[in-house]
């Protein structure tokens, strides 16, 4: 009997691992098999269209070397900036949006879903639609400011205006990713609350700012998180946009990584700066975890 | 399939009556690879454009499938060392710039054109190679030779020549008439009247290409080496960022403050719709605006452009190259690839193409006397490729490398005000004295 009761006990016992296992496996390969070439392909040089036999080991030099080079730090800085400027105007633009829709209007779902139409159109797509509305010869963005006597602007052809152009392409594709995250919590609100505020006097902006939003706090540190993430990550629409020019003022870092993996044939280098990117975005992915963690209220 | 393309469909039929009769007697040499598919990737580009309505009458002579993969001409590179690299291709026939050929070959993707030309079975009797221009021969198919990358001792042919390029000068005569001036012949003649066509004309003076990597290392190098520059001295020492260099990129600058709006974020396609859209009054560039002048969706000066001599500067010259079609060593179907780049290159299809608004690439087509009587412009050509430095671009295999990440980088930066001229082109040389060592070249 007792012999039984220790094989049941370890059944119990090993059966979450064993359920699990499979998926963890199967996830494990999928996740860490790439991650592990890359940090592998970190250390050779190597060029696309050669045998594998013909890469060289050159150890970390290549991680050290992203570390220092002027042009990844550069890209470094532009790829933050990017982040920074996106993520913000994201946040604030989706968040209002979300309080405006929130309300109960005759057509409102028509509006939702035209709001978040550009999220579903893809990236490259974007890239090229925006790169002909900034044209400089026949596009809308000089049609407009045509019209309030604003001469002809190089959007594309100018450090600045490129950047504020790439940074308009994603806070118009993006932003309904902030007002969908924000508008489901905002419907998962404790109306009580809110009608305690209003029995309290709090005006329609008081009950925004004093309970709404911070009732929000935590799905709103997690949607900017995850926006963040996704801006280090950003490569198609400015592939097709500007290709990090002019010069390399839109150069962000996924950008100089697919310039140095394909154009310059340096994949070892490529990896090596991918593989420090990644860095950066599981930083971001476990300070997204910690905040708010799906996992964390079970345990409890 | 548009009105358009229909026409040029009949035409296609029509021009190529003689290739017709001579496909009956090679009935042997297309049997054998009927029904093939063979995939080609091409890019979009006006000639290429002009061509795709015969590759449906080669499919009819012969019963070869041709399948088309096209794509931006840029992208293009990326895409095919991916499918090059596999066990099998799935290219059987690929687009080339010039400035790829040395790194295709060095690195075994390319199939040499030699034993395909000379094998009885496949090899067309009447193809005339002599017949193509000597230069574009040259800086798009051989690899090999002193250099390394043009004809000489050694040297293997690895691409023929298919939407060829020589830099000539077109203008808009009424502009140049309305303000008394007379077409440029030197660059001091044409720095002069940047600003009178900027100020009076009220348009853009030259249109150029600016955007940053490729595209503004080809604007640079284009105005170098009639400067008197050169890229590399016989030793392979940078000398691009000599005092030529450094005027090619002030006068590029010059374009860009007289120009049509927008230059440093032209590609070629931008840059020639400037044109053509009579947005500016000069454009100095390929001969693949013979074809866009007169195509009416893209064109709204036609009948008002005139062509001269690329200007000289310390002396002639004129750039020359452009696309090649070349078959990977991979494909699995080289034979039918081999096929249809002998047909579609052959004599009668390059009148019929150049008829279309491809460009020609044939000594026979420029004297082709139904060709000339729709673009005149050819005699000029024919001038020009007198004056065409083969050796304008090192198109080594590292050259990618340069091109689009150095040179177009900081030229770029020069453009937009961020560097200067010369601190952009000696950063440059300093990037490139490095590439140059890393790749053997230099020593020290």
């Amino acid at each position: 009997m007792a012999r039984v009761g220790a094989f049941k006990s370890m059944v119990n016992r090993s059966a979450p691992y064993m359920l699990a296992g499979p998926a963890v496996l199967v996830i494990g390969f999928g996740c860490l098999y790439p991650t592990l070439l890359a940090l592998r392909l970190g250390m050779e040089q190597w060029s696309l269209g050669t045998p594998w036999s013909s890469a060289t080991y050159v150890g970390l030099s290549a991680f050290g070397l992203a570390l220092t080079d002027p042009v990844v730090l550069h890209s470094f800085g532009v790829t933050l900036a990017f982040a920074a400027v996106v993520v913000g105007c994201e946040m604030l633009l989706g968040t209002a949006l979300a309080l405006l829709l929130e309300q109960p209007m005759r057509g409102m779902a028509v509006f939702r879903t035209i709001f978040i139409a550009p999220m579903m159109v893809a990236p490259i797509v974007v890239g090229m639609m925006w790169r002909y509305l900034f044209d400089t010869q026949y596009g809308f963005a000089n049609y407009l400011i045509g019209l309030v006597g604003i001469g002809p602007q190089t959007w594309l052809g100018d450090p600045v205006l490129a950047f504020a152009a790439i940074v308009l392409s994603d806070v118009w594709q993006w932003t309904p990713f902030v007002l969908i995250m924000v508008l489901a919590g905002l419907q998962n609100i404790d109306q009580s609350a809110l009608e305690a505020a209003r029995i309290d006097g709090a005006t329609p902006l008081q009950a925004i700012l004093r309970v709404k939003l911070p009732m929000l706090a935590s799905v709103l540190v997690v949607t900017a998180l995850m926006r963040l993430i996704d801006a280090f990550r950003v490569l198609e629409v400015i592939y097709a946009l500007t290709f990090g020019g002019p010069g390399n003022a839109t150069e962000v870092l996924p950008v100089l990584i697919y310039k140095t993996a394909f154009v310059s044939q340096k994949l070892g280098t490529a990896s090596a700066i991918s593989v420090l990117l990644l860095l950066v975005v599981s930083a971001l992915s476990v300070a997204a975890l910690a905040i708010s963690n799906p996992m964390r209220d079970g345990r409890r | 399939m548009q009105r358009r393309d229909g026409l040029k469909l009949l035409a296609a039929t029509a021009l190529c009556a003689p290739a017709v009769t001579r496909a009956a007697h090679a009935a042997d040499r297309f049997a054998t690879y009927r029904g093939t598919t063979i995939v080609v990737n091409w890019p979009a580009h006006p000639h290429y454009d002009a061509a795709i309505p015969f590759v449906v009458e080669f499919t009819k002579q012969t019963g070869i499938k041709v399948e088309i993969d096209k794509m931006q001409y840029m992208r293009m590179h990326d895409k095919q060392l991916l499918e090059m690299s596999k066990p099998q291709s799935d290219y059987d026939l690929i687009t080339i710039l010039g400035m790829w050929k040395t790194e295709y070959v060095k690195k075994d993707l390319l199939a040499p054109l030699g034993p395909m030309m000379k094998n009885a079975d496949l090899a067309d009797p009447d193809y005339d190679l002599a017949d193509v221009v000597p230069a574009y021969l040259n800086n798009i198919g051989a690899v090999g030779g002193p250099k390394g990358y043009l004809a000489g001792p050694g040297a293997e042919l690895y691409a023929l020549p298919f939407g060829t390029e020589t830099s000539v000068l077109a203008y808009r005569a009424d502009i140049l008439d309305s303000l008394g001036l007379q077409p440029p012949a030197t660059y001091d003649e044409l720095l002069a009247m940047l600003d009178p066509i900027h100020d009076k004309a009220k348009i853009g003076a030259v249109t150029s290409r600016g955007q940053s990597g490729h595209q503004a290392t080809h604007a640079f190098l284009l105005h170098l080496n009639p400067l008197g520059g050169q890229f590399f001295d016989e030793n392979w020492n940078v000398e691009f960022n000599g005092p030529a260099g450094v005027k090619a990129v002030e006068t590029l600058k010059r374009f860009v403050e007289t120009g049509p709006a927008g230059i440093p974020s032209y590609g070629f396609g931008e840059m020639e719709n400037a044109f053509l859209l009579g947005q500016s009054a000069l454009y100095l560039d390929t001969i693949a605006v013979f074809g866009g002048v007169k195509n009416p969706a893209k064109s709204k000066v036609d009948g008002k452009v005139r062509y001269a001599l690329h200007p000289k500067g310390a002396r002639y010259s004129a750039e020359s190259g452009g696309f090649g079609i070349a078959i990977p060593k991979r494909s699995a179907n080289q034979e039918a690839a081999f096929l249809f780049m002998q047909w579609i290159t052959s004599k009668s299809l390059d009148v019929a193409i150049a008829k279309a608004g491809g460009v020609a690439m044939r000594n026979s087509t420029l004297d082709d006397a139904g060709v000339l009587a729709m673009y005149p412009e050819y005699k000029l050509l024919k001038q020009q490729l007198v004056y065409t430095d083969a050796d304008w671009r090192p198109m080594i295999p590292e050259f990618g490398e340069i091109d689009e990440q150095v040179l177009g980088l900081r030229v770029s930066e020069a453009l937009i005000g961020s560097k200067t001229p010369k601190q952009a082109l000696d950063e440059s040389a300093t990037a490139v004295a490095a590439i140059m060592k890393r790749g053997g070249y230099l020593k020290t």
